[in-house]
């Protein structure tokens, strides 16, 4: 753990050449993650990640220093560093450290570090088996992943702070073939929560089942046709094409250098009334909810668009000195090698008024984007892309048949006024978000909505 | 502890504990970042990071263990933890810590010279940048949306218990650039990009000048209809196709079945003028070692020679399955991660005209020049891709307008089968995977 006189000693040797706040975050974690490949445990592995960052600035202007040496040594000696390189000519003087307290929203029941392996690979196992009921997959790869995530925040503002953040989750691949032509299905459910996860959050063989078929019923698609069509997208992972489309854009990171299609625009009209969205990182124990965020910020519920209006940004402490604004518990960082900043929580398009089988039913011919792979935006020009793990052809407004290889591309701003329905069952799914502050648990949501026409790519 | 001392007393504890045979694979590195906004450096970091992994056979299987802190409770935990591994392990395949070879090639990864370079001349080179970029006399040109230059001086050590002892340095600097253009509602982004091991070689105007040039070509750029076009992927490109793909040619994606290039050694899998190359020796090259991740000598070959697959890569455990010798390509993702197995600096042999003429031999067509969502629109298992995708018309071979807003599809095996030609441009930009410009053949294109 981190010491608070030496967090204190650290602080001050930071702010010893000037600056006006200084940080230390220090990081304690544990990992296991188990491999399974067609039914045999392939690789049992865990590690330690240990280390912590000293965070210095004047201004907008940062200097961040890491180390593995987190001796009380280690730890003066990457201040002393980071003060060396600010040169400022201003100075404070660091408040003295005081421990925050706050009620913990994520409980935790089984740590995954009490239990056996043994027992984790049961539940692998319980995936696995699902697999043998579908002759064409012919390859499938379970993996079982942990983490124990301490971390300890001290600042120059007096703030002494702590956090345990218990991931687990389970990633299943399934592969179809059919000799000349692989498919494949992935479903990865998690969330910050130990053993106890098992229990209620992931049915091991509910989610192979999914995996496997949607892997089989993509071999026996054809392919995508391309061109600009309407499109009907399901709840769920569905949502990653909000997180791609918009989040990113709403993320200081990108809204206070400009660089953001949505930097001024605060108040206006951005999407279509039916569109509400939110990033939550309050909810307990969803994946990518935290008690304080990577900077010690309480983390909020913050609502990003209300019928259509652009009501909040995501802002970490730097980004706010820049915007002058507050902090919303929005600065995340994968771990102590990166400063934190501003990143998705729990984002998501609240539940609305539409019902999902009037949205095909009146759809003419079009897309229905059942399961959403990844994505990828550039926030600058609002550009998109991303691919469909499972699409269906809509003729007339019925569902004809799977395609396989659809990818959807545009700009956020164009789609989120083209949303013309938005439905009633909004439900999560889990992603890793990668940005400039590394990679970090992230869930993604919505419930089925429709845009009115869209870019699909086809194969 | 003292690095050494601690590799040696992992290493004596683990055979103490009953571990037959063990490795310890370590990393450590210094690195350097900043990022520059409005002429003012407001990011800033620097690091030494290390950490290690032990590995070792007990009782016939591979446990694996990894730790970044140096202390008595580490060793214990990666003993520990080996053990607890590898007796849960159900892999049959066997395994085993390599004993050396006796000859391995050496490699000069490292450039003394630029670990010398003092922190405040690189903060003048990443502020000449942004200046360059935003004074570049064109006022289209409204922002420097990402300036970055980093470097990375490193070690690698892989120690085992029968006495093996290898470690190579290397150091590495990279920059780069992004600027946004904006006319009337128009945007576009540019980005310019420098690396190396030669700090004098990097020229902040070039850079600049590049992104700028990009950026100002793509405001203007718009969607072609939808189609089936002849097309050309350029050289910044097609790195980022091929190593998206490069995993199907990996014996351990083969032999699990995640690769359809399984069991067709020896088969022509590619048109005749395709010859892949898998070079560790290469000078400067980013991913040059003399030794593997598993401590086997690294070799030259080819993957693909005039369209005929000659090998795939292997490491220890999927070349004795299949019978024969490693081809010195295991690989870890870091210290921490499992052996798995990947090529080096990959790269297709250059042909011998320039794109100008690759273009003219097209005649009327498309140039793609960057592609986007690779991690989410390419499936490496079915070889399909679907992608975001920009670039330009040619028409009657000369270069026409910029083209934005398109998706490019298409399977990279068949992909393979269709190359007409290849430019004679090969270049490595900041990758280990490195490409000519590429006559692909035709492809479908989703536009308007």
């Amino acid at each position: 753990m981190l010491d608070k006189r030496i967090a204190q000693e650290a602080i001050d040797c930071a702010l010893s050449t000037g600056g006006d706040f200084a940080e230390i975050f220090y990081e304690d974690r544990l990992n296991n993650r188990v491999s399974m490949v067609s039914g045999k445990v392939e690789s049992v592995n865990s590690g330690r990640l240990h280390g912590a960052g000293v965070r210095v600035y004047l201004g907008f202007r940062g200097i961040y220093v890491y180390t593995n040496d987190t001796t009380r040594e280690g730890l003066i000696a990457c201040a002393l560093r980071a003060a060396g390189a600010l040169h400022a000519d201003e100075r404070i003087n660091a408040q003295p450290l005081k421990a925050t307290e706050y009620v913990n929203r994520n409980p935790i029941l089984v740590m995954p570090s009490a239990v056996k392996t043994a027992r984790k690979i049961e539940k692998m196992r319980a995936a696995q088996a699902v697999m043998g009921n579908y002759a064409e997959i012919v390859q499938n790869s379970i993996n079982y992943s942990d983490s124990e995530q301490r971390v300890w925040i001290a600042n120059s503002d007096g703030l002494y702070t702590s956090d345990t953040r218990v991931y687990t989750r389970m990633f299943i691949t399934a592969i179809a073939s059919n000799g000349t032509e692989n498919q494949t299905g992935t479903e990865g459910p998690g969330a910050l929560q130990g053993f106890e996860i098992f229990d209620s959050r992931i049915d091991p063989e509910a989610a192979a089942k999914k995996a496997a078929e949607r892997a089989v019923t993509m071999l026996h698609a054809p392919a995508c046709p391309a061109g600009v069509m309407p499109v009907c997208i399901d709840n769920g992972f569905g949502g990653v094409i909000f997180h791609e489309a918009c989040g990113h854009s709403l993320e200081a990171t990108s809204v206070a250098t400009g660089a953001s299609e949505f930097t001024g625009k605060l108040g206006q009209q951005i999407a279509a009334t039916c569109v509400t969205a939110l990033d939550d990182g309050t909810i307990p124990n969803e994946w990518g909810s935290e008690n304080v965020d990577d900077e010690g910020t309480p983390t909020t519920k913050l609502v990003l668009i209300e019928n259509g209006i652009l009501k909040n940004y995501m802002i970490d402490r730097l980004n706010g000195r820049r915007m002058r604004m507050p902090v919303t518990g929005s600065a995340r960082r994968q771990d102590y090698s990166f400063a934190p900043t501003s990143r998705m929580r729990n984002t998501y398009i609240a539940s609305g008024n539409d019902d999902d089988a009037e949205m095909i039913a009146t759809m003419g011919d079009g897309l229905y984007a059942k399961s959403m792979g990844g994505g990828s935006v550039n926030p600058a020009t609002g550009e998109f892309n991303f691919a469909v793990q499972e699409a269906y052809i809509v003729k007339d407004g019925k569902i004809d048949h799977p395609v396989r290889g659809a990818s959807l591309i545009g700009r956020g701003s164009e789609l989120l006024t083209r949303i013309d329905r938005v439905g009633k069952n909004m439900k999560m799914a889990q992603g890793m978000c990668g940005s400039l502050s590394g990679s970090v648990p992230t869930n993604v949501g919505q419930p089925m909505i429709r845009v009115s026409s869209i870019t699909v790519g086809g194969c | 502890m003292e690095k050494n001392v601690f590799i040696e007393k992992i290493l004596k504890a683990a055979l103490d504990a009953g571990i037959e045979a063990a490795e310890v694979y370590a990393s450590s590195n210094d690195s350097f970042r900043a990022m520059s906004h409005n002429g003012e450096v407001d990011s800033y970091s620097v690091a030494s990071r290390s950490g290690l992994s032990l590995r070792g056979l007990y009782k016939g299987k591979m446990g694996y263990a990894a730790t970044e802190a140096n202390d008595e409770e580490a060793v214990e935990q990666l003993v520990k933890g080996v053990m607890e591994s590898a007796e849960l392990v159900e892999d049959d395949a066997v395994q085993e810590i390599y004993r050396g070879d006796e000859k391995y090639p050496e490699i000069d990864n490292y450039a003394p010279a630029l670990d010398r370079v003092s922190e405040s001349d690189k903060l003048k080179l990443l502020l000449e940048m942004e200046e360059k970029a935003l004074h570049c006399g064109d006022e289209r040109i409204k922002q420097v949306n990402y300036n970055m230059l980093s470097t990375v001086s490193g070690s690698t050590s892989l120690v085992n218990t029968y006495g093996l002892r290898l470690n190579q340095r290397d150091n590495m600097i990279a920059a780069y650039v992004s600027v946004v253009a904006k006319e009337g509602e128009r945007v576009a982004t540019g980005s310019g990009f420098g690396f190396g091991r030669d700090f004098s070689a990097l020229s902040a105007e070039k850079m600049a000048a590049e992104a700028v040039e990009e950026a100002l070509f793509y405001l203007n750029a718009a969607p072609v209809p939808s189609g089936v076009y002849r097309v050309i992927v350029d050289r910044r490109c097609m790195p980022d196709l091929l190593s998206t793909f490069a995993g199907v040619f990996s014996a351990d994606a083969a032999q699990k079945g995640m690769s359809l290039l399984a069991g067709r050694e020896g088969e022509t899998i590619a048109a005749e003028c395709v010859t892949l190359m898998d070079d560790p020796h290469m000078k400067d090259g980013l991913a040059s070692s003399g030794f593997d991740a598993e401590g086997v000598a690294t070799q030259v070959k080819a993957v693909i020679e005039n369209g005929r697959l000659t090998t795939l890569l292997h490491n220890l455990k999927t070349a004795r399955k299949a019978g024969i010798k490693s081809t010195g390509n295991a690989s870890r993702g870091g210290y921490s991660s499992p052996i798995g197995v990947s090529p080096s600096n990959f790269y297709f042999k250059p042909g011998s005209k320039t794109l100008g003429e690759l273009m003219t031999d097209m005649g009327n067509g498309l140039v793609i020049t960057d592609v986007s969502g690779l991690h989410a629109g390419a499936n490496p298992v079915s070889g399909d891709f679907s992608l975001l995708a920009k670039g330009y018309t040619v028409e009657n071979g000369q270069k026409g307008r910029a083209v934005e807003q398109i998706t490019v599809a298409g399977n990279f095996y068949t992909m393979l089968k269709n190359i007409r030609a290849f430019g004679s441009d090969l270049e490595f930009v900041g990758s280990p995977v490195g490409s000519p410009s590429v006559d692909v053949g035709e492809m479908t294109i989703a536009g308007k």
